[in-house]
């Protein structure tokens, strides 16, 4: 089994990095993903919003894989969400349904407010095979490095897509974060990677640092209730992700 | 707005996720102050749900009824049903954070 952490700092505030992980399905950057249902949601009586989500994704079978065995390179991922409005959280478990005997990856997503009114995402990935010919460990070994490259492709679609969302936040931004240095509109988009502790308030693009261990971190954040509202946000993203409307 | 598994529920997908990608929006946005107790919340998120099944109750009835079919047919249902059984989100996962901050 391969296991895999990471935690990462986005300069964005939760409702905006939450908002762009439920929406970042389709992007150019997942053409992988053929299909993506709700099959299941609804509202706890203390106010999460739990979803069940059906992907099928498109894979390819690495060249050294012995053909025939798969008979189709698709799989079917099952998404559970619980957003937590209140404590500002985010829990995403996912895992593939089939082909569990060649690789299961179960992931965990976390996202949390900070403090500062950022967003710290942590990342857990368990890869497993059971498919045993002496491939074990090669499947295991392809599997981590392709979700790797993926959560780096993911990453940079976030932080296209909060560009989008964020136009209306830039001033309280601003404000919020009166350390930040930073003129240019792009360059607070940009996120930092803190390796093993809280973020810290420089706006600088880094590279996520793969921690072998668990993050520590401040509690969650209060900060959250001076947050304005994004008004429209949705409507310039999906002009952008849809350019018509569908006419029927 | 990703396809829906099943090209017969796409138009009532996308339809779906217009009306919960506003509704959600609003949903994640902060309306109650820090201090506000247990019962304020609860009635907020009550009020919301409401909503929600208000504004996109009809058209999500409609798709999970086109989707739920669709799983069905591919033959999907008992790998699911298994997943869901197991459920990761029921139960609290393991705090991803340490609860001991010890390298402050």
């Amino acid at each position: 089994m391969k296991f895999f952490s990471q935690s990462y700092s986005y300069d964005d505030p939760w409702s905006i990095v939450t908002l762009a992980f439920f929406l970042r399905y389709p992007n150019p950057y997942a053409s992988h993903v053929l299909s993506c249902d709700v099959i299941s949601r609804s509202v706890t009586p203390s106010g999460s919003l739990m979803t069940t989500r059906l992907i099928l994704k498109r894979g390819a079978m690495p060249r050294w894989f012995p053909k025939g065995i798969v008979s189709r390179a698709e799989s079917w991922v099952v998404e559970e969400t619980e957003v937590d409005p209140v404590g500002r959280t985010v829990r995403c478990q996912t895992r593939n349904l089939d082909h569990v005997k060649v690789m299961q990856v179960q992931e965990t997503v976390e996202f949390r407010s900070t403090p500062e009114g950022k967003t710290l995402q942590l990342t857990e990935a368990r890869i497993l095979s059971g498919f045993g010919w002496g491939l074990t460990r090669r499947i295991e070994t392809h599997g981590l490095n392709k979700f790797k490259a993926n959560l780096q492709r993911v990453r940079f679609h976030f932080m296209i897509l909060s560009t989008f969302l964020t136009p209306v936040y830039s001033l309280v931004k601003a404000f919020l974060s009166s350390s930040s240095s930073c003129d240019n509109p792009d360059c607070s988009q940009w996120l930092l990677g803190s390796p093993q502790d809280t973020p810290v308030s420089v706006n600088l693009p880094a590279q996520p640092t793969i921690a072998e261990h668990k993050t520590s971190t401040g509690t969650d954040a209060e900060a959250y209730s001076t947050m304005p509202r994004a008004q429209n946000s949705w409507s310039r993203l999906k002009a952008w992700l849809r350019p018509p409307p569908r006419a029927d | 707005m990703a396809d829906s598994l099943s090209p017969q529920c796409t138009p009532l997908k996308h339809e779906y996720d217009s009306c919960f990608n506003v509704w959600f929006e609003e949903y994640l946005e902060p309306a109650l102050a820090t201090n506000a107790t247990e019962a304020q919340r609860t009635a907020h998120y009550q009020r919301k749900a409401e909503e929600f099944q208000a504004k996109c109750g009809k058209v999500y009835a409609e798709y999970q009824n086109c989707i739920q079919n669709a799983v069905k047919q591919k033959g999907i249902e008992p790998l699911l049903q298994q997943a869901r059984e197991e459920h990761p989100l029921r139960e609290p996962l393991p705090p991803a954070v340490p609860s001991s901050k010890d390298s402050k």
